[in-house]
């Protein structure tokens, strides 16, 4: 039995039974249960029954019709109109928002707080918008700006300011839960987590409409493909944490490793969905929601739509011009592949001919001396695949057995063959790039053979080679390459800790081979020892030379098409002559791709990243089942990608037109997130705004609209903001935060005693300004915009503010002993400290002392609101942090380059500090301060004091 | 100055809000107790926007409870139950054979072994005849004050996930651990020291896998979650005035900021977040002044840090953490953690390689001073409210790793608790001849939970918190207060 809405309470159930019918109680089994005297039957089955008068109550409400009301978040909105305002109070109303608070105030017998003081406001917008003071000369200017519209002149300007795209993207990161490690046990460096933090601060700035910003961070790569920023969009679905150990170090077939894949699209689906729609969908992975109307069925619809994605490294280009050039290139390249001559330049265009020109001379000249060899066959263990590559190559797949050896037959003209050369080369499918199969993309080859004989007719017994001398141009200490000619299979070559590129082994042979009519090499690769230790991809080759070296940088011309070259031009068949085409083409394609600019990475959400352990793209979206109790070892059905149907007027169906295509499954999402008549996602934005204008929401819970979450205090004003947002406003940020700081209401002072203060104490009503206390980021950065040292660079990798003993690419100490973060003895005065706080690395499970003790978030988990707590372990910081203390002295040199007579001293701090000027007792007390303990600590005094922490 | 005037009253939770909060002693509390409330019937109404007015101060809870602190000996890596606490004569007959069963995915590594006997000496102590290895000697004559529950379980095999389950319930990173818990629940008694302290090994040997999350407080705010005490000066992170301020100078500062914070109240009269932010800069300055003396066991009779090994080089690190933890209870620190290894297999009781090696290291590190503050809890009185737990992760396998290692095994292991409200002696929960499986009253680690959670007087039911539309609750929905344990 569910009563979680009308549907569902009216449903037979499977005793044959309704909870309720409509219109009759005598029938409805709720009604039953709830009379019953069966302890075991009667609900509710835990705590006292149903008083006689609440079961009276609901009868009549039964008998009546059991009248349903939809929950205020899920109704259609429509376009209300402002509430009249009594003549008397119409001067008090500058905006609709004004009308619908001061209407409700009226009601309960309040009125609103009298206008804030000029510097108070002015102080409040500064904080508000850019997260930062106004200057001593700001706040002068504003003062004697005695203009009608010097606000709002005010207000334009915060809003142009590129500061606010940077404030604003933290509130934005604190939901996103976005930081620079992984989190979970090893906490990883994240090294392209920042790219999305650029993109959330530089969306702000440009005022990017509202559905726009909201697709991108779901699908920016499916639905606006020339538009790179939306690929660094993606980060958002990647920005929570990950754990390494679940979805990485431990074995595929795991139970652990399994649950770790369904947590991890979980974390995807509960911060896109209480993100932009407020809605828990998350309560609903084991049980249909208990409140909210969101079926299970629908959760794992929603999880589906992630079924193709993970979170890795994501190449996009900066650039838009680049993006388009690369992407026309992608499509030569892939046109090459597919064979498809048609949408590739003419076989006669003079740049082709010239082309193929200089590729047949650089056959002809060719003194060089590495022939690549011709594979007639290979084989390898059972279960051990091997794939020809376009390069002439060998991509090896399939098991990973204990023992393997790859004998590869290889067919050459070549004559007085002098050594052999293996070739390994790296490959993204790999582990780490291979060019080892093994986790670490390491392999190990213990013997290396190889026997000749004649190809010409019966052949002779082959002979076995004899190997003189082994060079390789990398080996691992001790693991060296002449282990493969010395005949113990349990010694072997390694290239660790080189991976992901290529490496070569020239095995010299004591005399020479080659037979007339050409020569069978069969080689074989022996593999010893340890699971999957194989190489990944190679290619062998063959040389006369008597001093044979490891090439270095060389061209290669693959055996096929060296071989038609070697025919004569006009004897060249149409087949041939096509094969020479692509090959010229691709040729170009590769090169005129590495001539692009390096592209930037985004840790983000992607299906096309290098295999590491268990960890691996899935070509196709993983096929998802409904958990039964979310029991991952409980599969039910299969289910389709879809949205949830809670909301009247919208449908919970995606269409989506190729469901193999995950991209297109999240562009099928970002389009219903985005639809007009998503009401939760308007919603839900114009309550998050309003939150951190006013300190709390509308709706008080922002990540939750449900029937758990909060109660709007004005449902009318929430509405009529959404709609103006979205169809007005055409979900402009700026003319939202503009309409609002704007208000009578929001320009309120935050004192207020009285009848507010007796029948409303919380301050839902809005019968003053609510007084919010600055965040750690805003003290941080106020206190280096006092001293004059805040680095206004935008952007860029984030900061380090610590002193670690791990190596500069990844944090972790060399030998593996764990990550050691040292806050406490950082340089106060290093460059990195002087930079926003919004860039400053965040470690999950490292968090910066005094950020944590100011209740800024580590990003473990989403944080729609902040806590303001005030402990002693933050009083403990701001009165000792060396760099506070060391911000109160450069705050104090600049006051003593100002003057050096204490009284000035003590204006001249103020003015910088809060903005105002001392009183002439608060001037005799701190000049007498001054004089006794000096300077700075007077200026510590004011970091310290509530008049500089809160914002009035 | 009347920080708590009649104004004050209009800031009450509504009733509806208080309910939400468990009902929690709302008729006893004292009015300053009542503001203390309302930060969190708010928290509980608003979840994380919590307007925390002194979110520490102390608070009433459930019920009459037996213990007001806990000290948790976390042996980190896993130690072996079968070498420790839970002896197994048929092992030691049958060393080398097959184990019938064995089961591949229960250890980390996927391999199985033959049946390895403990390497260790076994003997009965105490009245109650309790088992104890030989690794154990001074804790040995302490049995009698513990309860054994032999078979407990966790759902990890793997270090970190365990550890969290151990700490928060769930197996995953980000959610709050009890202390944090314990510390919401309850506040803490001595504002001027944190209410929740964590120590991890002195030894530089590294944290616990999962490092931070391990005393994180998930969603609860942020005020609850562990302070870690720094092996390195100062224990706490910005325990001390930097040395370009004298102590006199601070004092001026204090007061001159509290004169400044005055004016400024003037137009703020009687807001309680101003004044808890006065009265913070106060605990601050009392917890600049007394956590070093609290830390500082030199305080304490050269018997008394004999007693606890401190002269003893194996277990001098552990020795200072244990007398630091009886001198937090004696001043009220409600939870304190105290890890045992540092993150490395060899270098924490993850004997994966030699279970013997592994195991006489880490146990003689262990083992005289937490015998000692036993008996000095004991001595002093403070042992019958204070809580001891005692235990690791996971235990490990019967069957071998290698020739003289032992796997993780989740499936089955020994965690002990003393004083407190604990009825010394029992044995609960019974694993197979082998120590490989339960097959007697498996013992969750939420049925742990709860039983904590009953002993510091409050119901595990009804302490909740709203997060992301549910009321969560440390147990999630399960746990049941092992009765058996209680005296």
């Amino acid at each position: 039995m569910r009563l979680t809405d009308l549907a569902a309470a009216t449903k037979t159930l499977k005793s044959g039974d309704r909870a309720i019918v409509q219109g009759n109680p005598h029938e409805s089994e709720l009604l039953r249960r709830v009379t019953s005297a069966d302890i075991d039957e009667r609900m509710p089955p835990k705590g006292a029954p149903l008083t006689d008068r609440q079961i009276a109550h609901l009868k009549k409400w039964i008998a009546d019709g059991a009248k349903w009301p939809t929950h205020w978040a899920y109704t259609p909105l429509v376009r209300l109109r402002p509430p009249s305002i009594p003549a008397e109070w119409q001067q008090h109303v500058r905006t609709p928002i004004d009308a619908f608070v001061l209407d409700k105030l009226l009601r309960r017998k309040l009125t609103p707080a009298p206008p804030a003081d000029k510097r108070t406001l002015l102080r409040r917008v500064f904080f508000d918008l850019i997260g930062l003071p106004p200057s001593a000369e700001q706040m002068k200017q504003f003062l004697a700006d005695a203009s009608p519209n010097a606000y709002e002149k005010a207000v334009d300007h915060l809003l142009a300011s590129l500061r606010y795209g940077e404030h604003w993207a933290r509130h934005w990161l604190d939901v996103a839960h976005y930081a620079d490690t992984h989190g979970n046990d090893h906490d990883f460096y994240r090294p392209n987590a920042w790219p999305y933090r650029d993109y959330v601060i530089r969306s702000f700035n440009d005022d990017k409409p509202y559905a726009r910003f909201v697709a991108e961070q779901v699908a920016g790569d499916a639905l606006f493909p020339e538009d790179p920023q939306a690929t660094a969009a993606l980060g958002f679905l990647a920005a929570g944490p990950w754990d390494h150990t679940l979805m990485s170090t431990i074995r595929e077939d795991t139970v652990d490793h399994r649950m770790g894949q369904n947590l991890d699209r979980d974390n995807m689906v509960s911060t896109v969905m209480s993100t932009f729609t407020s809605l828990t969908v998350h309560c609903a992975r084991c049980h249909d929601h208990r409140f909210d109307p969101v079926r299970q069925r629908e959760y794992y619809g929603l999880q589906a739509v992630f079924a193709g994605v993970d979170r890795a490294d994501r190449p996009f280009d900066t650039d838009p011009e680049i993006q388009s050039q690369r992407t026309k290139l992608l499509a030569q390249k892939k046109a090459v592949s597919a064979k498809d001559i048609s949408k590739l330049p003419a076989l006669d265009s003079p740049e082709i001919a010239s082309g193929i020109a200089a590729l047949a001379r650089e056959v002809a000249d060719r003194t060089e001396q590495w022939q690549a060899l011709e594979v007639a066959s290979t084989s390898g263990a059972a279960g051990t695949v091997f794939a020809k590559q376009d390069d002439g190559s060998w991509f090896v797949s399939g098991a990973r057995p204990e023992k393997d050896t790859f004998v590869v037959t290889t067919k050459t003209t070549l004559k007085g063959i002098r050594a052999l050369r293996l070739e390994v080369l790296p490959d993204k499918r790999l582990p780490h790039g291979g060019p080892g199969r093994y986790d670490n993309g390491n392999f190990h080859l213990s013997q290396f053979r190889a026997t000749a004989q004649s190809a010409r007719g019966e052949a002779k017994d082959p002979v076995a080679l004899k190997f003189t001398r082994v060079q390789a141009d990398h080996s691992d200490r001790g693991d060296i390459v002449a282990n493969t000619i010395d005949g113990k299979p349990n010694s072997y070559w390694s290239i660790h800790p080189q991976y992901n590129k290529s490496h070569d082994a020239v095995f010299e042979i004591e005399a020479p081979v080659g037979f007339d009519g050409g020569t069978t090499l069969t080689i074989q690769l022996e593999f010893y020892g340890k699971t999957g230790h194989q190489i990944g991809r190679f290619r062998l080759w063959a040389t006369a030379d008597a001093a044979p070296k490891i090439p270095k940088g060389q061209q290669v011309i693959p055996p096929a098409i060296a071989s038609i070259l070697n025919v004569p031009a006009k004897k060249q068949t149409p087949q041939q002559r096509r094969e020479l085409v692509l090959y010229v083409v691709s040729k170009k394609v590769d090169e005129a791709l590495a001539s692009l600019p390096a592209q930037q990475f985004v840790y983000a959400a992607t299906s096309d990243f290098a295999a590491s352990g268990s960890f691996k793209p899935s070509p196709k979206p993983r096929p998802i089942h409904l958990l039964v109790r979310g029991d991952i070892n409980k599969p039910g059905e299969l289910i389709s990608p879809g949205a949830t149907a809670c909301m009247t007027g919208l449908a919970g169906s995606l269409e989506i037109a190729d469901v193999d295509d995950e991209s297109l499954r999240r562009a099928a999402l970002a389009r219903w997130l985005t639809d007009t008549r998503n009401v939760l996602t308007w919603r839900s934005i114009v309550n998050r705004v309003w939150h951190y204008h006013f300190g709390h929401g509308l709706c008080n819970t922002p990540n939750d609209f449900g029937k758990m979450g909060g109660t709007p205090s004005h449902p009318e004003l929430l509405d009529w903001l959404a709609v103006w947002f979205r169809d007005d406003a055409k979900g402009s940020l700026k003319a939202l935060h503009r309409l609002i700081v704007t208000s009578a209401t929001y320009r309120q002072s935050s004192q207020g005693q009285g009848r507010g203060q007796q029948i409303d104490s919380g301050n839902r009503l809005l019968w003053r300004m609510n007084r919010t206390r600055l965040t750690g980021e805003m003290l941080r950065d106020a206190a280096l915009a006092m001293s004059d040292r805040l680095d206004l660079k935008m952007g860029g990798p984030s900061v380090v503010q610590f002193k670690h003993k791990g190596v500069a690419s990844t944090f972790m100490p060399a030998d593996g002993s764990p990550a050691f973060l040292d806050y406490e003895h950082f340089d106060p005065d290093s460059p990195e400290n002087n930079r926003r706080a919004i860039y400053r690395f965040v470690f999950r499970t490292a968090p910066d002392p005094l950020m944590e003790a100011l209740d800024c978030p580590d990003g473990g988990a989403m944080t729609p609101v902040r806590t303001t707590s005030s402990t002693a372990l933050q009083a403990l910081a701001l009165l000792n942090n060396a760099f506070l203390i060391r911000q109160s002295e450069h705050i104090a040199a600049r006051v003593a380059k100002a003057t050096n007579e204490p009284s000035d001293q003590v204006g001249t701090a103020f003015r910088i500090m809060l903005q105002r000027s001392s009183n002439t007792r608060e001037g005799a007390v701190f000049a007498e301060y001054i004089k006794r303990h000096g300077l700075a600590n007077m200026c510590h005094v004011l970091l310290n004091s509530n008049e500089f922490i809160y914002i009035d | 100055m009347n920080l708590f005037s009649e104004t004050g009253q209009a800031g009450f939770p509504s009733r509806r809000e208080m309910l939400r909060y468990g009902g929690m002693g709302f008729g006893s509390l004292a009015l300053a107790g009542l503001l203390e409330q309302q930060g969190l019937a708010q928290s509980q109404a608003v979840s994380s926007e919590t307007k925390s007015i002194r979110p520490l101060a102390p608070r009433q809870p459930h019920f009459e409870p037996k213990a007001k602190s806990v000290i948790w000996l976390l042996m980190n890596g896993g130690p072996s139950h079968i070498d420790t606490w839970d002896y197994k004569p048929e092992l030691q007959k049958r060393d080398g054979q097959k184990l019938d069963g064995a089961d591949r995915k229960t250890g980390f590594f996927a391999t199985t072994g033959t049946l390895l006997k403990s390497p260790f000496k076994f003997a009965k102590h105490g009245q109650s005849c309790a088992w104890v290895s030989e690794i154990f000697p001074n804790l040995a004559n302490h049995v009698d004050k513990m309860a054994f529950i032999h078979s407990c379980y966790t759902e990890s095999n793997n270090h970190s996930p365990a550890l969290f389950q151990l700490n928060t319930g769930l197996n995953r990173m980000g959610f709050p651990c009890v202390g944090s818990w314990i510390t919401y629940g309850l506040g803490s008694v001595n504002e001027n020291m944190p209410g929740f302290v964590v120590m991890t090994d002195a030894l530089g040997r590294g944290l616990p896998k999962g490092k931070a999350l391990n005393w994180g407080a998930g969603f609860l705010p942020g005020v609850y979650q562990g302070t870690p005490l720094n092996n390195a000066n100062p224990a706490i992170d910005n325990l001390f005035r930097r040395s370009s301020q004298s102590a006199t100078q601070q004092r001026r500062l204090l007061d001159l900021v509290k004169a400044s914070n005055g004016e400024h109240q003037k137009k703020y009269a009687d807001e309680a977040d101003l004044s808890a932010r006065i009265e913070s800069f106060e605990l601050a300055f009392r917890m600049q002044m007394s956590a070093p003396e609290v830390l500082n066991v030199t305080k304490e009779t050269e018997a008394t840090r004999k007693s606890y090994g401190l002269d003893n080089k194996k277990c001098a690190h552990f020795g200072r953490q244990c007398l630091m933890a009886r001198r937090m209870v004696e001043r009220g620190v409600r939870f304190i953690q105290i890890y045992s290894g540092g993150t490395g297999d060899a270098e924490s009781w993850d004997g994966h390689k030699d279970i013997h090696k592994n195991h006489s290291k880490l146990g003689g590190e262990v083992d005289q001073p937490i015998a000692a503050l036993l008996a000095d809890l004991k001595q002093s009185g403070l042992l019958d409210s204070t809580l001891v737990v005692c235990g690791g992760e996971f235990g490990r396998t019967s069957d071998s790793q290698g020739s003289r290692g032992r796997d993780h095994n989740p499936n089955a292991f020994t965690t002990w608790l003393a004083g407190g409200g604990i009825k010394g002696g029992v044995h609960y929960g019974k694993t197979d001849e082998f120590g490989y499986k339960i097959i007697e009253k498996r013992t969750s680690v939420h049925d742990i939970h709860a039983t904590l959670l009953h002993l510091m007087g409050m119901d595990h039911e009804r302490l909740t918190y709203r997060f992301n539309g549910r009321d969560y609750r440390l147990t999630d929905v399960y746990g049941d207060v092992i009765k058996e344990l209680l005296v």
